[in-house]
This record gives C-alpha cells, structure tokens and sequence, in this order.
C-alpha cells in the first residue's frame, strides 16, 4: 500500500483506513467504511487515555483481514511501550474488529478506552465531488447499541455498532472502563453493521454462510495449477488468482454466485465491459464467473428508450450503483447503460464460454437476450445509418461521452492531435460487432436451430468485414484508423486499437502483417508492451491515461489477437514484456503504468492514479498464460500450441477445466540458437 | 388489516394499474420474460387499501389473478407509484433504492418483470431504424 492506507473488503463492503487502523475521513477524503456505494463510517478512531495510537505493523492477513499492531503515543522517535494494542478487523456485512489489550508492566493499569464512531452517508459519487447533503442524521441508542442514522423521505441507512464488554454509549462512540491486571490482557469485539434500510429486505441472507477464508481456500484449490521454473511467474499467477477472489462481487440476483467486479476498492460493482472482458481472460481458469456475468447482464438488458440512462433495447448495461445519488436520479446508474462494447461482448462472451465449457443449456436459456444484443447492433448502434457502430450520449448531462473503453476526453484524436466530434464509430466497436455476429452465427445454427438467422448474420458479417478493410484502412500508413468521425473521415492516429481488431478477426489476411509490424514498432511497443497510443502521434504522452501508457488488459486482446492470425513470436513478445512488468507490482498488475521505453527507465513506471488491483488487469496474465501456451477449444478437445517467450523456460498448467473434463498443458520455450 | 382487491374487469375498469396487467396477459409469449418461471406478488398500497396481484409466469406467458397463493417474489409499493412505472415516469430500481418499493424472494423474476415497464414519453432513440419505435414497446 504505497498511499499508507490499509484495505480490507469482500464484495461490495470496504474499510480504508490508516495504518493504525483509524478513520477520519474528510468530504473528499477516500477513507471509511463503505457499503453499497455509501460511506457507513467517516470517522472510527482508538484512544486510550485521550491518547492516539502508533503503529509498529500491520499484516494484511487476507483480502478481508487485517492486523494492527499498536502502543499509545505518537509522534516521537522513542516510544514507552508499556502497553501493546491489538486489533484486528475482518470485513462482512459491515466489519468485525478484535480489539486486545496487553499490559506489559508488574502493576496493574486502569485505563479509558475510547472508540469515536461518526458517518456522513456520503455516495461514492459524493466522495469524489464534495457535494451537500440533503437528507438529516440522527444518531441514537438502542439496545445496547450505538445507531448512526440517515434519512432522506423514504431512503434510509444506518449503521449499528456494538460491542461484547459492557460499554458506556453516547452518540458520538463507546467508552470501556479498563482494568488489566499485571501482563493480563483485556480484550473485546466490536461489531459494526450496515443498514439498507426497507431494501434490507431484498437483500441475500448472508448469516451461517461458510467462513471466508475457507471459501478463498476452495477459490484457489480449484484453479489449476502452474508449474514453471520461473518463480516469478508462478507468483504473478498466484496473485492473480487471489486478487480474482477478491474482485468477485455477488449481485443479489445471482444468489450467491459472484461475477468480477471492475476494480478495488472504489469499482465493486457490475461494470457491463470489465465483467465481460475479466469473465474472457478467467475462462481457462475459472469458467463460472463467465455464467454468473451472462445471467446477471441478461437478467439487466435493456429493453426500454430511456434518455437518462442511455439505455435501448437489447442494450447490455454498463454500470450499476446503489448510492443516494442514483437513488434520487442525480445520477443514471440505476444501472446505466452508455456502452457501445459491452452489448456485441456480450455474444462473445456467451459464445466462448459454450466452447470451453460446452455449456448448451445457458446457451439455449439466454438466447432471448444474445437475440435482443444483436439486433441492438443494427436497430439501435448505427447511429449514422452508414453500418458501423457509433456512439453519443442522450444523457448530455450526467452520461458518458466516450463509451468505449478509452473513455477519457482525449482518448480518440486525429494525428495532429484534434478531437473529432459526435458521434464517434471507433474502429475495435466494429471488430467487436463483426466477431458477434460471426460467434451469433454459429449459436444460431447450432443452439437455436435457425440457419436462416446464422445465414443472415453471416452475410452482415462478411458485409461489415468487407467495408471496414476499405473504409478504417489509413492507405499511406497502413493501419487502421481509431474512428471514422460525423464526415466519415478518418480519425487516423495511430492506436493500440488496432491490436483489438486481429482478436475480433476483422482484419483481412493481407493487411493482418502491416498491422503487426505497427503494433510490434518502437512507436507502439515500448518493451513493455504496446502502448496505447503512438510515440510521435499529436497528443502522445507516456504518462497519459489513454494517449500513451500501457494497459496489461489490452496487451492480452492483443496477443491473444496475434495469437489468432498466426504471430506466435510477437505474442510471446508482449506476454514477456507484461509478465515481466508484473515482477515489479508484486504480481499485481496495475491499470496501466508508464509508456516510457523500456530501456530508458528499466522498470514500468506506475501511472499516478491507476487502481489497484483492477479485475481487467488481474486478468491479463491469465489471457497471456492461455496465449503463450496456444491454448483453443476444438470441438470437444483442448488444443495445445505453445509458443513460450526465452524467458519463460518451461511450464505447465495443470488441470484446465472444460468441455473435456481437467486437461494438463505444457510448454518449453526454444532456446536461442 | 389487509384487503384484497375487488376484481376488475379489464374491459370496464379505467384503472391503468389492471389495464397493464390485463395486457400482459392477453399478448402472446413475451420474449423478456422467456427465460423466467414462477409467481409474483404484487402488494399496491392505495390509502387503507392493499391489492394484490399475483402474476404467473411459465415460458413467456403470464395469467393474472387475485386468488391467493404462494408467491417466489413480493413486491410492495404505493399504487400510485406503480401506476408511474407502468406509464414510464418511474423506475424502479430507483425506487427501490429509495426504499419506496420492497421487493423480497427470487430477484430475478423482479428484475426481468420490471423491464417490461416502458421508458420515459419523451425518450427517443437517436436516428436509425430504432429510433421510430419511441419509447414504448
């Protein structure tokens, strides 16, 4: 934790707090704990004696657990630790913290321990913006319990806190009356609960569920196994798989099954793109977080026009929250739905996990919905009426301009750097359209029993195939171009985006050679791994969050891209580039870290604000893994093709689950000669 | 003390509550439900009023009805708001985060019912085929 915060979550439910443990949140201040997209506690702060407490260490025991070593004092170099202090926190419905005290001295000591608990209900959103409050609080107490309360009209939440020793409560904290005898200890457990309010009722009964730490055991026993004589690979992938556990998030409708949330800790919710995209890396791995992301998405699809939401029939969503702002329509996310990726993804998604698990039944339940998604290409994508997916917000006010997954303001822009305007058909959205028609084909023919339908969707297909390589082809440079703009023209930077497009299979056989020579260039490809925008294009900049850095989930489209048209060399290339970066996050790949040349500054240089651990880049050495080794569902078998970088030596994945049962891959890399 | 509803003859009754239950279950198999089986319980408040609507979905279709019988979903709202779902000016999972509507049991059947709720009247598709559909299905 380099920021000196301390996490701990499980699901949607976070705690952040300084490395004592404490809480002290401001409006803009990212600390708390957090539920739902709301701030349950603002400020949870130890005393003993009026004193604040120093941290000697913390453990980060587990995803939801942590340690706080303690002694009073603070601020100076020497500390009398006549006294040490324990607490340790697990996160579940609201937390649960141990909290130990242990007197070192041959005396007796008395002592007030103190814990100061206020909440502002603050949204995420508010968070970020530092808005107002409208609603009022009330704090009481009831029971024997502190009940901090919120209440705007009917939106209620509270959050209970209780403690196992007798406690003198006011609405401000608890007060323990200590006594510990010589080197005793005394020890109490406070218990701190979230309310939703009337929406408690809908909400899964979580009580008598298994321990966490049993069911991360099961999670990670149930992976397959890598063997490689490359340590740090083996814990890169091991990382990935815990970090996995921690990003699932269990919507209320998937009774009990998870689907990968986007990121940690501010993205614990469905987002329609990264779901889909982390459900596609995990397939080898951990195939029913694929099912559980189609059920939930499909069970959201949109069906309506509705401008606020940017919402369409057959419109995979693209994000879902729960706080007050979207309750009361401040925001759109209730769920939100300007994507213009996650809806042709969506039929990837279905038709890639019927291929590794051979899951015909979901297939066939859900073919509703991968009907509704691709008519959404056609009825309701194509904007301009000129056959290409494109995009514009309804929601001129709270949407979202971009709703690609370059999504920041500069992201798509012309050589000479300026912005094209609405809306914007940008060129992997075509990719995307074309591989779920081609995969909507085959499902159709074979699932749902309608050859005219694949007959159809095949003919679209090649029609698209076919336009796309005249229309997106930047002649004199030979790439695709990022967009076509409102004129048609071509935005024509040059663009990691090209890579999605060899993974879609759109790229026509004689321009895939061009398009790899670009990727693999030193203008694309930093050493790292391909940037996302050109060295020498007009608004390159390596530490730009879309116009330069490098993103490890893009980097594992593209090889898998690669691996797709037979460039088994440069996709070993960018696995070794990335799983080579990971070594320097600890295994945990961030979002995205610096465009730099790798030579220049010898390791990634981290980009500032990236969230860490991020579903989409927790993913990618999962996708590169599957890269490297050639891994491609065949029918009812598994084939195996590897094709390992010189670094990577040899390695095995053992029991890979799928149609065929468990199946064991291995892979040696050549030597140079 | 609750009330069942009286029964309303759809032909008659100007309410706009039965009229969209009604409509649901004369139309033919309706694809948003096609994946959703089971029976949703309605519970509108309407002052002293509770009425209760049981809906029975299998395979697309759905019978109405006010007799009582085991429900896998409860949903419990003010009429008056329901009547603004039904005619696009509510939606209803912000409502239900607003804790103005309870839904209990199986969440998927209440999620897949709500997406027959039409959008807002002044929502309008961009251009393309789509867009002369407006709003309602």
């Amino acid at each position: 934790m380099t920021d000196g915060l301390v996490r701990v979550l499980e699901g949607n439910t976070f705690v952040v707090s300084d490395k004592r443990g404490d809480i002290e949140a401001s409006a803009t201040d990212p600390t708390g704990l957090f539920s739902f997209d709301t701030r349950f506690l603002s400020r949870w702060v130890l005393t003993v004696n009026g004193q604040r407490l120093n941290p000697l260490s913390v453990d980060d025991l587990h995803y939801f657990e942590a340690r706080f070593f303690l002694v009073p004092g603070t601020g100076t170099v020497y500390v009398d630790a006549k006294l040490s202090v324990i607490r340790v926190r697990a996160v579940g419905d609201g937390f649960h913290e141990e909290l130990t005290i242990l007197n070192h001295e041959d005396k007796p000591v008395d002592l007030q321990v103190r814990i100061d608990a206020s909440s502002d209900f603050a949204d995420l959103f508010e968070v970020k913006d530092a808005l107002e409050k409208k609603g009022t609080y009330r704090n009481r107490i009831e029971r024997g319990r502190l009940v901090l309360g919120y209440q705007r009209e009917t939106y209620q939440r509270a959050t209970l806190i209780s403690a196992t020793s007798p406690a003198e409560i006011d609405d401000g904290g608890l007060t323990f009356p200590v006594r510990i005898e010589p080197h005793g200890q005394w020890r109490t457990e406070l218990q701190v609960v979230t309310d939703m309010g009337a929406l408690e009722a809908a909400l899964p009964d979580t009580r008598g569920r298994p321990s966490m730490a049993r069911g991360l055991q099961k999670w990670v026993g149930k992976a397959p196994q890598l063997e490689s004589s490359l340590e740090s690979l083996k814990a890169t992938y091991q990382r990935s798989i815990v970090d996995l556990a921690a990003l699932r998030f269990s919507p209320a409708l998937a009774a009990g099954d998870s689907l990968p949330a986007a990121g940690l800790p501010w993205f614990m919710t469905m987002f329609g793109r990264d779901s889909i995209f982390t459900s596609l890396q995990a397939l080898p791995f951990m195939p029913e977080l694929a099912a559980t992301t189609l059920r939930v998405l499909g069970a959201w699809q949109g069906s309506r026009v509705d401008d606020f939401r940017d919402e369409d029939p057959g419109r995979i969503l693209h994000e879902m929250r729960y706080g007050e702002m979207t309750a009361f329509e401040d925001r759109p996310h209730s769920p939100y739905y300007g994507s213009a990726d996650a809806t042709p993804l969506y039929v990837v998604l279905m038709d890639e996990y019927e291929r590794w698990t051979g899951d015909s039944k979901l297939v066939r339940d859900f073919e509703p919905q991968a009907r509704a998604a691709l008519n959404w290409i056609g009825e309701y994508a194509d904007l301009q009426g000129n056959g290409y997916v494109s995009y514009k917000r309804r929601n001129e006010e709270t949407g979202l301009e971009n709703q690609c997954w370059k999504d920041s303001g500069d992201s798509i822009s012309y050589h000479d750097g300026t912005l094209p305007g609405f809306p914007r058909a940008t060129c992997e959205l075509q990719g995307y359209a074309y591989d779920a028609k081609v995969r909507g084909a085959r499902l159709a023919r074979r699932f749902w029993h309608d050859p005219e339908f694949a007959g159809k969707l095949e003919k679209e297909a090649a029609d698209l195939k076919r336009r796309f390589n005249r229309g997106f082809w930047v002649k004199n440079r030979g790439y695709f171009a990022i967009a076509l703009d409102t004129d048609g023209r071509q935005v024509d930077s040059l663009t990691s985006n090209i890579g999605h497009l060899l993974w879609s299979g759109i790229v026509e056989k004689s321009k895939a050679r061009s398009v790899v020579r670009h990727l693999m260039s030193a203008q694309l490809f930093s050493g790292w791994g391909v940037r996302t925008l050109a060295e020498g294009e007009g608004r390159y900049n390596p530490i730009g969050y879309h116009v330069g850095t490098v993103w490890p989930f893009d980097n594992s489209i593209i090889a898998w891209g690669l691996r797709k048209y037979g460039f088994k060399e440069e996709a070993a290339r960018i696995a070794d580039g990335i799983l080579g970066a990971a070594q320097y996050f600890d295994g945990c790949l961030p979002e995205a870290f610096g465009g730099y040349p790798r030579q220049m500054t010898k390791y990634p240089v981290q980009y500032p604000t990236a969230c860490s651990p991020q579903a989409w880049s927790t993913g990618a050495p999962l996708l590169l893994l599957r890269a490297v080794l050639g891994l491609e569902p065949v029918g009812d078998n598994l084939v195996v093709d590897p094709a390992l970088p010189v670094s990577a030596g040899w390695l095995e994945l053992l029991d890979i689950p799928g149609r065929w049962g468990r199946i064991d891959a291995f892979g040696r890399s050549r030597r140079r000669p | 003390m609750t009330a069942t509803g009286r029964i309303i003859n759809p032909r008659t009754a100007p309410d706009p509550v039965g009229e969209f239950f009604y409509r649901l279950a004369e139309r033919g198999p309706e694809p948003l439900l096609a994946n959703v089986s089971g029976t949703l319980r309605f519970d509108l408040l309407d002052g002293e009023r509770v009425e209760h609507w049981y809906l029975t979905i299998k395979n697309g279709h759905v019978a109405v009805s006010h007799d009582d019988a085991d429900a896998d979903a409860v949903v419990r709202t003010a009429k008056a708001l329901f009547e603004g779902m039904t005619a696009g000016r509510v939606n209803a999972m912000a409502a239900a985060l607003r804790g103005t509507l309870v839904p209990r049991g199986n969440l998927t059947l209440v999620v897949s019912f709500q997406r027959l709720f039409p959008g807002p009247a002044t929502s309008r598709a961009h251009a393309g085929p789509g867009s002369d559909e407006g709003s309602t299905r």
